[in-house]
């Protein structure tokens, strides 16, 4: 991931309210503005505001059904921060686990 | 006994997901990495892809001799921005139960760059998230390759490299 991608992210993610819309993304994905704004304690410009931070950054991407404009939590950047900080601590411990589990199966 | 899943899945929960990435790369060379087996294996845990690329036709996905992973129908091929393709997925008795959902690719160019996004909808209420949740790792590694020409380790496709690991 480029470093100005990354800041971006990085400053979507520093806001406790936009984390709370990803959160709300979370349990329900593919909400609209309407529904958004009415889950939220916010203005609808509120929520507008902080959902076009977050579709900057990658966070959220939409798709329009009719004339209805959904916005999904896309996962993506997050997986490029942890494929670069947290994956090269998973690859010894994904195969450690493997080891562990074949070692368990075969005693059953 | 279940398979342990040694991976996090986040978001995308609902019977439609969403997932986007930019890369810098043509769209000629994206839709290529998408539909040629050989490329689709670096960085699809291992998993090539087979099929005439014809609207109507068929595809099968799987690590050969080890593991059929999904088969459909390729509903529309308009290369290089958009391919729209039913998924059955076959690689343990749970997804398999869980039928016939949709994969649309599209390709969109953006200066230097192109967006791929990827829905994954028509899933069943409370869809298993084995069925979408390998797509941030693919998509992430795709990205890598076609930038720098090499293979990016996650969790998934360290997993998947064993072939017990599947099923």
């Amino acid at each position: 991931m480029i470093s100005g991608v990354m800041d971006e992210v990085f400053k979507a993610l520093a806001d406790p309210t936009r984390r709370e819309l990803l959160d709300e993304l979370f349990r329900e994905d593919g909400q609209s503005l309407g529904t958004l704004e009415a889950r939220l304690p916010m203005s609808r410009f509120g929520v507008m505001k902080h959902l076009k931070v977050l579709e900057a950054a990658g966070l959220v991407t939409t798709r329009k059904r009719g004339r209805e404009k959904l916005h999904f939590l896309n996962p993506v950047p997050i997986q490029q921060i942890h494929d670069r900080w947290v994956a090269k601590y998973a690859a010894p411990w994904a195969s450690a686990l493997g080891a562990l589990k074949d070692e368990l199966e075969e005693d059953m | 006994m279940e398979q342990e899943q040694l991976y996090t899945v986040v978001g995308g929960r609902g019977t439609m997901t969403v997932f986007e990435i930019y890369i810098k790369t043509t769209p000629e060379r994206l839709w290529e990495a998408i539909t040629d087996g050989e490329m689709r294996k670096k960085y699809s845990f291992g998993v090539g892809v087979e099929s005439d690329w014809t609207e109507g036709s068929g595809y099968k996905a799987a690590v050969p001799g080890v593991v059929d992973v999904s088969s459909g129908e390729n509903v529309e091929v308009d290369p290089p921005r958009r391919l729209v393709q039913t998924f059955s997925a076959h690689w343990s008795e749970d997804v398999e139960r869980e039928g016939t959902s949709r994969v649309t690719w599209e390709i969109e160019p953006v200066g230097s760059s192109c967006r791929l996004q990827v829905t994954h909808d028509q899933l069943g209420e409370a869809a298993n998230n084995q069925l979408w949740g390998g797509w941030p790792m693919i998509l992430s590694g795709l990205k890598t390759l076609l930038e720098t020409g090499e293979l990016l380790d996650t969790p998934g496709s360290l997993m998947y490299a064993k072939a017990e690991s599947w099923g």
